[in-house]
C-alpha cells in the first residue's frame, strides 16, 4: 500500500441503484428470459485498468462488461486465473433485471454458458426414452 | 372441504415420510440397548425439525429460492463448496443406505438375497424420478409408509407393563451401558430425526410445487402436525424393541430384528404390514435423497432443476442423479452391510447439521429474501437455542465415535 497523498474524492453521484458486487452480484442464480436457471454468476468482469498496473489520473472508472462462468469457478476457489479464451461470458447488456436472482433479457438457448447442459441434453438425457416427455 | 383433504392429505404424508431407514435402525437399536430412556431425544429432534422444515418451507415460499442456492450466495464459493462436499457426500451415503434397507425389506419378504434386490430397487427409484410426477410420488409413498403405525399397534398387542414402560422415559443411563455410549447414541437419534436431505427436500420440494406465501399455513400444518405424529411412530419403534428385545438381551443388528417384535406382537397380518410399510417408507426416503442430491449440486452450480421440467430441460440434474443411483448400488454390491452404512449416516447427519442450519437461519432474517415474513421474535429465540444444541451435538460427534468405537 503506498500511503495516500489526501483523502480520495468523493466516489461521483450516479442516479440509480447501488449494487454491492460481492453482495448482490457474485454466486447469485441466473435465469434467462423465461426464468429458466442459466448458471450462476462465478466471477465478473471488469473493464480497465488491469492489476498492478500504474493508473494515471483521470482514467474514467472500471465499468463491468460481463458475467464470468465456467473453469473460473475452480481457479476463484483453488486460485490462478484460467486464459481469456477459456472464459464464459454472459454480456452485461444482456441482463434484464437484479434482484435476489439476476433475470436476462435474452434465451438462454443460445448462450454459451448453456454448452454443457446442451450437450448433455442431446447426447445422454433426450435419447433415453421418455427424456422429452413433460411430466405435468 | 377440498382444502381440508388437501390439508389431511399433507399431515397423513407427512407422517408417512417422517420414519426412513436411519429412524427404523435408529430407534430399534436405542430401543433394544436403552429402553426408553433416550426418548426424550426424539422429543427434541422433532421440535428441531420442525422449527428448521418451517424456516426452510417460508425462505422457499417467500423468495423462491430453495436451500442451497441461499447457502451458496450466503457463504460464498468456497466455503459454500467445501459445504457441498460435506452434504453430498453424507447425502449419498444416505441414499446408499435407503436403497439397502429397500432390498433388506424385499429380501424379508422374498427369501431372495438382497444383493440381488440392489439393482432393482435401485432401477425402481430412477423410473419414478424419471416418469412419475411429483406429488403423486409424495403422496402414495407417504401414505403406504403410514402402514407402518402397524409397529404402534404391535406395541399395544404385546401388553407391556405399561407402568415400568413409563418409568424407562426418565433419562438415564442403563447399568450394562456407559455414558459415552448413551450419549453417542443420543446424537445418532437426533441426527436420525433431523436428517439434513429433509430440509433440502422440503425447501427444493416448495420450489416443485410452486409455493406462494398463501401455501406458508397449510405447509406449516403439515409439519407441525405430521412430523410430532411421526416422531410418535418412531418412539413406538424404540417402545417394540424395549418390550421385546431388551429383556432377551438381544441389541439390534439387523432389519429382520427391527421388525421382529411386530410379528411377536401382531403375527402374520402384522408383519405382511411392516413389511409395506419398511419398503414404502425407505423407497419413498430412496427417492427424496436422490432427488436431494440432484437438488444441492444444481443449486450450487446453477444448473436447472426440478421434476417439474421435462428431463432434457434439466439434463445436467438427471443425469447428475443417475450417477448417484449407480454409484449407491456400486457401493451396496461390495456387501457392505446396509444397517451398517445407515448406522454411520445418522452421526454423519448430525454432523454437518450446522452447515445447513445456519445459513438457512441468517436467511430467514434477510428482508431482502423474505419482505415481511422474517423470523419473528420466539422463532429466533428457538432458533438460537436450536443452534447451540446442534453445534454440540456436531462437536462432540466425533470424539464420541472414536471413544466407543462407533457405538459398541
Amino acid at each position: 500500500m503506498t500511503p495516500s497523498k489526501g483523502p480520495l474524492a468523493p466516489a461521483p453521484h450516479l442516479a440509480g441503484r447501488t449494487l454491492d458486487a460481492q453482495l448482490h452480484l457474485m454466486d447469485r442464480q441466473v435465469l434467462d428470459h423465461d426464468g429458466v436457471p442459466v448458471t450462476t454468476v462465478d466471477d465478473l468482469e471488469l473493464s480497465g485498468p488491469a492489476v498492478d498496473e500504474e493508473i494515471p489520473p483521470g482514467t474514467p472508472a472500471p465499468v463491468l462488461t460481463a458475467l464470468l462462468t465456467g473453469p473460473v469457478l475452480g481457479t476463484r476457489i483453488f486460485g490462478g486465473r484460467p486464459p481469456s479464451a477459456r472464459l464464459i461470458r454472459i454480456p452485461w447488456k444482456d441482463v434484464a433485471a437484479v434482484d435476489v436472482v439476476l433475470t436476462l433479457g435474452v434465451s438462454g438457448e443460445n448462450l454459451d454458458a448453456g454448452w454443457v447442459e446442451r450437450w448433455i441434453r442431446d447426447k445422454i438425457i433426450a435419447r433415453i426414452p421418455g427424456g422429452r416427455r413433460d411430466p405435468r | 372441504m377440498k382444502r381440508l383433504l388437501g390439508v389431511a392429505l399433507g399431515i397423513l404424508t407427512a407422517i408417512g415420510g417422517f420414519v426412513d431407514i436411519g429412524d427404523l435402525v435408529t430407534n430399534a437399536v436405542v430401543g433394544s440397548r436403552f429402553g426408553l430412556s433416550l426418548v426424550w431425544v426424539v422429543a427434541v429432534g422433532v421440535v428441531g425439525i420442525c422449527l428448521f422444515a418451517n424456516m426452510s418451507g417460508r425462505v422457499a415460499a417467500a423468495s423462491g429460492r430453495a436451500t442451497f442456492e441461499v447457502i451458496r450466495e450466503r457463504l460464498g464459493a468456497r466455503a459454500g463448496l467445501a459445504n457441498l462436499s460435506a452434504s453430498f457426500l453424507i447425502n449419498l451415503m444416505t441414499v446408499t443406505a435407503e436403497i439397502g434397507g429397500v432390498a433388506l425389506a424385499l429380501q424379508l419378504a422374498s427369501s431372495v438375497n438382497y444383493l440381488l434386490w440392489i439393482p432393482v430397487a435401485a432401477v425402481a427409484v430412477w423410473l419414478v424420478i424419471w416418469r412419475v410426477k411429483f406429488s403423486i410420488m409424495e403422496n402414495v409413498t407417504g401414505l403406504l409408509g403410514l402402514t407402518l403405525i402397524v409397529f404402534a399397534v404391535a406395541l399395544f398387542m404385546l401388553k407391556p407393563d405399561w407402568g415400568s414402560l413409563a418409568g424407562q422415559l426418565v433419562p438415564s443411563v442403563p447399568e450394562q451401558e456407559t455414558a459415552w455410549t448413551y450419549s453417542y447414541y443420543a446424537i445418532a437419534l437426533f441426527g436420525a430425526a433431523m436428517t439434513p436431505y429433509e430440509v433440502f427436500f422440503f425447501s427444493s420440494g416448495a420450489v416443485e410445487e410452486g409455493w406462494n406465501v398463501k401455501d406458508l399455513i397449510q405447509s406449516r400444518i403439515n409439519v407441525l402436525a405430521g412430523f410430532p405424529l411421526g416422531g410418535l411412530l418412531s418412539v413406538a419403534i424404540a417402545g417394540c424393541a424395549a418390550v421385546v428385545l431388551l429383556p432377551a438381551g438381544i441389541a439390534v443388528t439387523s432389519l429382520s430384528q427391527v421388525i421382529l417384535p411386530v410379528a411377536e406382537g401382531a403375527g402374520k397380518l402384522g408383519l405382511a404390514f411392516v413389511l409395506v410399510g419398511v419398503v414404502a417408507a425407505t423407497f419413498g426416503a430412496a427417492l427424496e435423497t436422490t432427488l436431494s442430491s440432484g437438488y444441492t449440486l444444481a443449486q450450487y452450480f446453477g444448473w436447472s432443476w426440478g421434476k417439474f421440467r421435462r428431463p432434457a430441460q434439466a439434463a445436467r440434474f438427471h443425469l447428475a442423479m443417475i450417477v448417484c443411483l449407480l454409484v449407491g448400488s456400486a457401493v451396496l454390491a461390495t456387501g457392505v452391510d446396509p444397517v451398517l452404512v445407515t448406522e454411520y449416516s445418522v452421526v454423519f447427519s448430525a454432523i454437518a447439521l450446522p452447515l445447513t442450519y445456519l445459513p438457512i437461519l441468517i436467511v430467514a432474517n434477510d428482508p431482502q429474501y423474505m419482505g415481511k415474513h422474517v423470523n419473528g421474535r420466539a422463532v429466533n429465540m428457538l432458533g438460537m437455542v436450536y443452534l447451540v444444541i446442534i453445534l454440540v451435538a456436531s462437536v462432540a460427534a466425533i470424539p464420541l465415535m472414536i471413544v466407543t468405537g462407533g457405538g459398541s
